[in-house]
């Protein structure tokens, strides 16, 4: 390449998945979508991985201690904020990953293309993804909430 | 104050620049302030016109149309990807904060100051093959006929045709930002634009090279390109409707349509053209209407 | 560019996976929903409900382990794929993916495999 080196105006990884002010475009919550779609998706997988392993306890080391593993989880308040993070992270990568199943797997959602006019508004973002969007924000807040009562209650 | 309802505000009087440039010799970004009076319509580049004019002739940034028609102008302005030739100084600058800041594209080479490298981008632009393809290729060759097209047909690649190559959509777009391969927003609406086109028949070919790691399959719809695309390309849509068509596709759910060549020899149909009765008698008096039909046609057309 | 096969023999299987993980998930976390099984968060966690919930339908939470390990570990490739490039860096990223996931589901197999009996 004849110009300087492209790091130097690469954001990179971290800054592009996890700074939805990278760019600053108003109206724009697919954007904050995509951040948190992707951030409880490495939060779930860790959790995943460390699940697989712990409901391993039983088979590994009897139900004695798998009763146990249970009590520590049920009796420590840091366990329980974890695990409701982890609930509210199930929540939202859900039910947005119902809307991206839609929207990039079947293709709908996104509107038809049409023959540009004022006030120039891009179809894909006022189509339906973006008030399912709206909607899983909403259902996502409210479906955490209850996750709450039910771990703490 | 904006004096048409409606309107772009006039912007303030005194607006402050805040440029980011590069120097290639020690390959250093270093921010720059330049102050300047403004009038009501000045655009950014206009703006930057001026403080070349009058400032600083050093400064370097890329433009020709003025008029968002050849796509030279993209920069980052107060953070969003945007062509300076299409952004009123009044419609981002207020008397409470009269500052603009401008930056050269994110996610391309920088070359100098406002100057980006934009060698990548075309490239990935002619890797998706951006042209009709014929099975026959002596068909788009000899052009003795037309391929036919409905006004539906064409609405459908219409609003993809519309880029003006201006790259905005690379900087704006966050899988473009981390993965310096990936085809991106501008490549990827061009190929469903041929895709979807029902003159081409090179489909399969097209969507073999968007089906890497580095294609279709890295957008996850931030939408952030159709948000900052100045020509309502909408390249966001333009890509899920190719990656469904893909695993549709895959899936055996998704079969091309492809139009016929059609024209003046090889129309079939029926004859659209309404016989015009002859007339009976003169419409002007004093013309001898039966000499006049048997008169051949001459038609003047040398020029005085 | 890197020649592979192609990216879509592994890519439509994130969203099959997907689309499974919603009805599979969906049933395996109304599983803790008081509302629904008529226990409260906790007894639900108890080694006898545990161990019914095996008995009866193994299969089901052995199945929904393959599929989202497979959806999430390949979503943490994807993001590898972005974050480096590079053929060399590719392939490994691309064991790497099949070989932890391998190593998980053989866990998993494990545990509904030999699952002792209670008491
Ligand atoms: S798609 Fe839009 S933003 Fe991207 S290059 Fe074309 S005109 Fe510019
Ligand atoms: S929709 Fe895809 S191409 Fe467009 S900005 Fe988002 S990730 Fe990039
Ligand atoms: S100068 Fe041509 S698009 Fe701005």
């Amino acid at each position: 390449m004849s110009g300087g080196t492209l790091k130097k105006n690469l954001p990179g990884l971290l800054q592009a998945s996890l700074n939805p002010w990278l760019v600053r475009i108003k109206d724009h919550p697919e954007r904050l979508a995509f951040i948190l779609h992707r951030v409880t998706g490495v939060i779930i997988i860790l959790y995943l991985m460390a699940h697989v392993y712990v409901t391993n306890t039983p088979t590994r080391a009897g139900w004695e201690a798998w009763t146990q593993v249970m009590a520590q989880f049920g009796n420590n308040i840091w366990n329980k904020i974890g695990e409701w993070i982890i609930a509210g992270c199930v929540i939202f990568h859900g039910l947005n990953g119902i809307r991206l199943l839609l929207v990039e797997f079947f293709g709908i959602g996104v509107g038809r293309p049409v023959h540009p006019k004022p006030p120039y508004r891009p179809v894909s973002l006022y189509a339906g993804q973006r008030l399912m969007l709206l909607i899983v924000f909403g259902l996502a807040v409210i479906g955490w909430v209850w996750a709450g009562l039910i771990i703490f209650g | 104050m904006s004096l048409v309802e409606g309107g772009i505000p006039t912007p303030p009087e005194k607006v402050i620049f805040k440029i980011k440039r590069f120097d290639p010799e020690k390959q250093e970004f270093y921010w720059k302030e330049y102050e300047i009076e403004t009038f009501r319509g000045m655009t950014v580049l206009d703006a930057l016109l001026k403080i070349k004019e009058e400032q600083d002739s050093s400064l370097a940034f890329r433009y020709s149309c003025r008029m968002g028609v050849c796509g030279s102008c993209g920069m980052v302005i107060n953070g969003m990807p945007r062509l300076a030739c299409q952004t009123q100084v009044g419609a981002i600058a207020t008397e409470g904060n009269p500052v603009v800041t401008v930056e050269p594209l994110y996610n391309y080479p920088p070359i100098r100051d406002l100057f980006t490298d934009f060698t990548s981008f075309f490239e990935k632009h002619k890797s998706v093959k951006p042209y009709l393809i014929r099975k026959d290729p002596q068909e788009t060759e000899t052009g003795d006929a037309e391929f036919a097209m409905t006004p539906e047909e064409y609405e459908d690649i219409y609003q993809f045709s519309l880029c003006i190559s201006c790259g905005v959509c690379y900087a704006a777009c966050p899988v473009a930002a981390m993965d310096p391969l990936y085809l991106g927003p501008q490549a990827l609406a061009y190929a469903w634009r041929y895709v979807s086109d029902v003159r081409d028949e090179g489909y399969e070919e097209r969507l073999k090279i968007i089906d890497t790691e580095h294609g279709c399959h890295r957008c996850h719809f931030a939408a952030s390109c159709s948000a900052v695309c100045p020509k309502v390309v909408d390249p966001a849509m333009a890509i899920q409707k190719l990656r469904s068509t893909l695993y549709k596709k895959k899936l055996g759910a998704w079969k091309k349509k492809t139009s016929k060549k059609v024209g003046p020899y090889h129309y079939e149909g029926p004859s659209r053209a309404k016989k015009v009765p002859q007339l009976t008698e003169a419409l002007l008096p004093g013309v001898d209407l039966e000499a006049k039909i048997k008169e051949p046609v001459n038609i003047d057309i040398e020029l005085k | 560019m890197i020649k592979m096969s192609k990216a879509s023999n592994i890519q439509v299987w994130q969203y099959i996976t997907a689309i499974l993980l919603i009805f599979f998930l969906g049933f395996h976390l109304a599983e803790r929903i008081p509302q629904i099984t008529g226990l409260t968060y906790h007894q639900s966690l108890d080694a006898e409900n545990v161990y019914h919930n095996y008995s009866s339908y193994g299969w089901a939470l052995w199945f929904l382990a393959a599929i989202a390990l497979f959806h999430g570990l390949n979503g943490l490739r994807g993001i590898f794929l972005e974050w480096r490039q590079g053929k060399t860096y590719t392939l490994t990223v691309n064991a790497l993916f099949w070989i932890v996931y391998l190593a998980l589901l053989g866990i998993a197999t494990w545990t509904v495999i030999s699952l002792p009996a209670l008491g």
